[in-house]
């Protein structure tokens, strides 16, 4: 998220006076831990009182959203349901960006993914034993797939991935109404899927609520990103590559090839996310499988720092958001939309407050 | 094909198609501007609600609610543009995040103030002495909402201000290259905030279009993915008003026809057609990138303006 | 006549670093006055304090009877005092119509357009010269450009017109043009002041001129007086820089460029059939003033840019075609002269600037696994043997001054096995103890057995550190000379017209 800045810029002139914005060259880390403690805080602050205007009481939050989200097994179980695909998502969304490649077609690769996995199931292809591992295998190239003409475009074209990436969550929509409402529809005619195979088809339970081995996929991927980021050769080069491509460049990396393979990794994570979703939890193809995944994945990506241990932890907590926001659903009677409200408003937040982390204000007096 | 059934559809194409006119024009003030605007989905759901809210609570005026629906866009862009022109954010993140915002602020609100699911009055459809009994052109031009004729209006106005006025002159400029015009000592901040403000207001009243002119209800969501259409749009088009109607009959003539092949019991690869918009606009970007044509798009988009001096 | 702007003791620091000290000037109207000096000596930072862009440390600046106090560029301009920037202020699509009537608004748009194309075609007339009001400013040539930029300021009313640079970008029959254009203004009564480094446009078009040097004014003089020998003096100064001949070595030619070409013909910053060649162990000092192909020569040896014609050979190899990677991994180092933009990633943290190319060459560990210990004790040798001041390897670069930044470019570049080091500006914008060191580093380097190519526009470091000087003039070689050599035959070639 970073946006390149030089010089000091007067701005904005008042009557009252001057105000002028000076690029930092140094910020102590604790005190740009400070800045962003403090919009999360007043995020937090704000989405409190939306609730609480809208009868959640403090009593209320702290019983839903922590009480017994976080402090209870079965909320607890849902929480770790709920951040698996969050995960992933979180993880394609930090690769991609790492790249400075805005990748805002996750949902589109995460319905691809789930196609994947799904074309591999529906067929019966392979033998029963290894069906999850090739399932897994057509979910990660389905999702690959899916980022290859906006990274072509791209790189070859030069063709704005922003909105290459966004069209295509739509065409992926669209192809997989196809699917649901055509040759893959149940035969109960309802618009999803036949259902995958017990025991062969499915992720199993893990012995902890509804929780499936889909987080172990999820784990084993944050682990493999930290490596590749943290500790492999091309883990370094992608962060240079991301910092300063023309240095990159110039001391001889070879920067096309980082960035198509970090973005078809993105793409595959993200598939990899609608098969923890399709085989994890819906066991089926539905038409609205993917719904929400984009916004989450980025905002986590963006509170992360594209980290992926942060990522992790971000995605836990934000689970943790969704299972409340699904209990104060039913007891509280407010709509759906209350979860990306609440997302909306810590990430507008947090974005704000950049600009202090950016800039030093100096206000002065005419 | 029937003739009843051509005139059926060309009568119907302007209601699918004004939301997305009106929609794209908003965007492209604000993009001629050089903000990108991804917030589309979001405004038209807060000029959706506004303008159910403002119809049933105020005597069920449908212009009062139109005026909701201005407002609610306009108010929305403003928490927009402090965030991308006053704190210089990532122009996508907040983006992305006002959609949310809207998606989950509309549905709260619809629920709390009780104006979800009640049908309205909403617009009725003129009828013109005469004209509208000219049989074929009758009902496809004269037999239409008022808002039909406002938007085409609006269209004109709009591409006046843009090109006939130094008003669009310095918007213009301030999208392509802010650097040189802030050296004249224009203001950029100042009309970057205003052109999203007030395009924002452009793409509510799109919103307030559906509740009043086209559904006639408001349901939580029921914007239904036209807010990135338009956003396809208005790369579709060039950023460039005119086209922008081109391309909104095109694309709202799908909307338009799908169901009435279906009724009709035609088999029709549906969701093929419904992914047209969406190809559409990539091959036009992709043709414009190979034949390296400059498909018009404001050449500092996207991109926070800071001033780079050493004073 | 009368002055028509006048500055008083002018002196300005960036960061703490003076880039003018105690200028005064006096301009008068319907003259041309040259201000000639080097890259780097302070005549657009003086200009842009007359236009009202920067504000002086210290001084005072008379336009006509009005102190210019808390100037900026709108009362400049409403003054009367135009610049035409090295960088077009043009909205590019636009036509040049537009582009004037956003400048100069007047009125109602339809009327003020119609207003703005009569008197652009007008004025052009006047000049001499013909521009269609209705083209699109992408569409027309950088000549044409800076002709809307002129009438531009003209139309906004300007009696004083600075010109910064404006030759560098034109081929010669357009700087003619121009510079004819210049007479005709001046012709009217106007002021103007043309900026630049090219001393041979003094003489014949210009009135008086004004040499800077280092921020210095160093002479006014009639230009009918001045001669080239006494100009180049002046611009280059006499410093006598302490000489280190070094006597002729055993090593085999390792770099040869063969008839170069690189972009537009004839135009600035292009290679125009540049040959040269290096052997090992020695400095091959490239001379000249700024925008005669330094970078695309930088560029073209590390294997950013290919060449259009011609042929690079490396120790006999035809590499001409060969990428960055293939020629780092024959032993090609780079120190480019913007160290942000192409030697650091300033958010990045010191040891893995140090590292990277080791890294992408298994010095520290395999694919799998880097050795992030080892790079920080690696590092460490490093900062300690190049004294990279204020630096730890967890450091980020960005935080690092520009001599410590520079340093730890060298010590990436700097490997044993460094064939050819090409290097550009190196010194720039760093203090006296900076240079030294990076001076010792490069020569030492040298005493290695690599081939150095150092380009740079800082003459005094040509003369320090060089065995053999190359002069640089319009994309290629005009002259070489074996250290020691006479500072004024390479200043006269590099300013000369060739």
């Amino acid at each position: 998220m970073r946006q390149e800045t030089a010089g000091s810029v007067p701005s904005v002139r008042h009557g009252v006076g001057r105000i002028t914005l000076e690029v930092r060259q140094r910020l102590p880390a604790w005190k740009h831990g400070l800045y962003l403690a403090t919009s999360l805080g007043v995020g937090l602050l704000i989405s409190v009182l939306v609730l609480w205007a809208s009868g959640v009481g403090p009593k209320g939050i702290y019983e839903e959203f922590v009480l017994y989200t976080f402090f209870n097994a079965k909320g607890l179980s849902n929480v770790l349901v709920e951040c698996t695909p969050l995960i992933l998502v979180g993880l394609s969304a930090a690769l991609a960006f790492r790249v400075q490649f805005w990748n805002i077609g996750l949902e589109g690769q995460l319905i691809l993914g789930g196609m994947g996995a799904a074309f591999v199931a529906l067929n019966d292809y392979g033998p029963p034993e290894i069906r999850l591992w090739l399932m897994l295998a057509g979910a990660l190239a389905g999702g690959a797939l899916w980022t290859l003409v906006p990274l072509v475009l791209k790189l070859k074209l030069n063709v704005n991935e922003i909105i290459s990436t966004l069209l295509l969550n739509y065409v992926a929509f669209q192809l997989l109404q196809d699917r649901i409402y055509g040759a893959w529809q149940a035969a109960d005619r309802f618009p999803h899927s036949a259902q995958f195979d017990a025991g062969i088809e499915r992720l199993s339970r893990i012995g902890f609520g509804d929780v499936g081995t889909g987080i172990y996929v999820a784990l084993a991927a944050a682990v493999v990103v930290w490596w590749l980021i943290d500790r492999s050769r091309f883990g370094m080069f992608m962060t240079f590559v991301g910092s300063n491509a023309r240095m990159s460049k110039a001391v001889g990396l070879p920067v096309t090839a980082v960035v198509a393979g970090t973005v078809l990794l993105s793409g595959a994570l993200s598939g990899l996310a609608g098969f923890v979703v399709v085989a994890g939890q819906e066991y089926r193809l539905t038409a609205g499988f993917a719904g929400g995944y984009l916004f989450s994945g980025i905002v986590i990506a963006f509170l992360a720092r594209n980290n992926p241990v942060a990522a992790v932890v971000v995605a836990f907590l934000l689970g943790g958001l969704y299972v409340g926001g699904q209990s104060i659903q039913v007891f509280y009677n407010l709509p759906a939309g209350v979860i990306d409200l609440l997302q909306a408003i810590v990430v507008m937040c947090v974005t704000a407050s950049e600009l202090f982390v950016r800039y030093r204000i100096i206000w002065r007096r005419q | 094909m029937t003739l009843e059934f051509l005139v059926n559809w060309l009568a119907s194409m302007p209601v699918a198609a004004a939301p997305l006119l009106l929609a794209a024009l908003g965007l492209i003030i604000s993009e001629r501007a050089g903000v990108l605007n991804l917030s589309a989905e979001g405004l038209m759901l807060a000029g959706a609600l506004a303008a159910a809210a403002f119809y049933q609570e105020l005597g069920s005026n449908p212009w009062l609610g139109m005026l909701g629906a201005f407002l609610a866009g306009a108010a929305l862009s403003v928490l927009f543009a402090v965030l991308v022109v006053v704190m210089r954010a990532n122009q996508v993140v907040s983006g992305l995040a006002i959609v949310f915002f809207a998606i989950g602020l509309t549905s709260l609100l619809g629920t709390l103030g009780g104006w979800t699911d009640t049908a309205l009055a909403g617009f009725s459809k003129l009828h013109v002495p005469v004209l509208s009994d000219i049989p074929v052109v009758g009902p496809v031009l004269f037999r239409q909402d008022p808002w039909v004729y406002l938007t085409v209006v609006l269209l004109v106005a709009v591409t006046w201000v843009l090109f006939r006025t130094n008003l669009g002159l310095k918007l213009r400029s301030v999208g392509h290259n802010p650097h040189a015009v802030d050296s004249m000592g224009i203001d950029v901040l100042g009309i970057r905030f205003a052109a999203v403000v007030v395009g924002g207001g452009i793409v509510g009243l799109a919103g307030g279009y559906l509740v009043l002119a086209s559904a006639k209800i408001w349901v939580d969501e029921m914007t239904n993915g036209r807010g990135w259409i338009a956003i396809a749009l208005v790369i579709f088009a060039g950023w460039h008003p005119w086209r922008a109607l081109l391309g909104a009959l095109i694309f709202g003539g799908i909307e338009a026809l799908i169901p009435r092949v279906l009724a009709s019991g035609a088999v029709l690869p549906q969701y093929y057609v419904l992914m047209t918009p969406y190809i559409a606009t990539l091959v036009v970007l992709v043709w414009a990138a190979v034949n390296k044509r400059d498909l018009g798009a404001p050449r500092a988009l996207g991109m926070p303006f800071v001033r780079e001096d050493r004073r | 006549m009368g002055t028509a702007l006048s500055l008083r003791d002018i002196s300005k620091s960036f960061d703490g670093r003076p880039a003018l000290a105690d200028v005064s000037l006096d301009i008068e109207w319907g003259k041309v006055h040259a201000l000639l000096g080097e890259n780097g000596a302070g005549k657009s930072t003086l200009m842009n304090i007359a236009a009202g862009l920067y504000a002086q440390d210290e001084g005072r600046v008379f336009f006509g009877d009005t102190e210019l106090t808390d100037n900026d560029p709108r009362h400049a301009k409403s003054l009367g005092i135009g610049m035409v920037h090295q960088h077009f202020k043009l909205v590019f699509p636009f036509t040049v119509a537009e582009n004037v009537l956003l400048a100069n608004p007047k009125g109602g748009y339809g009327r003020g357009l119609a207003e703005t194309k009569r008197q652009i075609v007008e004025q052009s007339g006047k000049l001499g010269f013909a521009l269609d009001p209705d083209a699109p400013v992408d569409s027309l040539s950088v000549a044409e450009q800076q002709r809307a930029e002129i009438i531009k300021v003209l139309l906004g009313g300007a009696r004083l017109i600075i010109l910064d640079e404006p030759t560098a970008v034109l081929t010669d029959e357009e700087a003619q043009a121009l510079l004819s254009t210049m007479r005709v203004l001046a012709g009217q009564g106007n002021a103007v002041i043309l900026v630049t480094h090219k001393l041979h446009e003094v003489p014949a078009y210009t009135d008086v001129v004004t040499v800077m040097r280092g921020g210095r004014k160093i002479e006014t003089i009639a230009s009918k007086e001045a001669t080239p020998a006494d100009l180049t003096k002046m611009m280059v100064g006499s410093a006598l820089a302490e000489i280190k001949h070094r006597p002729a070595t055993e090593h085999g030619v390792v770099l040869e460029v063969q008839d170069a070409t690189l972009g537009r013909a004839d135009g600035a910053g292009a290679l125009n059939g540049l040959s040269m060649q290096v052997r090992g162990g020695e400095i091959y000092g490239v001379a000249g003033v700024g925008g005669n192909g330094q970078t695309e020569l930088a560029a073209a040896l590390i294997g950013l840019k290919s060449l259009e014609s011609g042929t690079i050979l490396m120790e006999g190899d035809n590499v001409t075609a060969a990428d960055t990677r293939t020629l780092r991994r024959r032993g090609v180092a780079f120190v480019p002269a913007e160290r942000m933009a192409y030697g650091l990633a300033e958010d990045m943290s010191v040891a893995s600037n140090y590292a990277i190319a080791g890294v992408d060459r298994g010095e520290f560990g395999g694919p799998l696994w880097t050795r992030q210990g080892r790079i920080a004790a690696t590092t460490q040798t490093a900062i300690s043997q190049f004294e990279i001041a204020g630096a730890a390897p967890t450091t980020r670069a960005g935080l690092l001054s520009g001599g410590n930044a520079q340093k730890l470019v060298l010590a990436r570049e700097l490997r044993e096995d460094a064939r050819l080091l090409v290097v550009h500006s190196p010194t720039r914008g760093l203090d006296v103890r900076a240079c030294a060191a990076v001076h010792r580093i490069l020569m030492e380097a040298r005493d290695r057995g690599a081939a150095i190519v150092l380009i740079s526009e800082d003459l005094d470091e040509i003369f320090k550190i060089s065995d053999r000087i190359g002069v640089i003039n319009r994309g290629r070689i005009v002259g070489e000379f074996d250290a020691p050599a006479d500072r004024h035959e390479v200043g006269a070639l590099m300013v000369g017209h060739a």
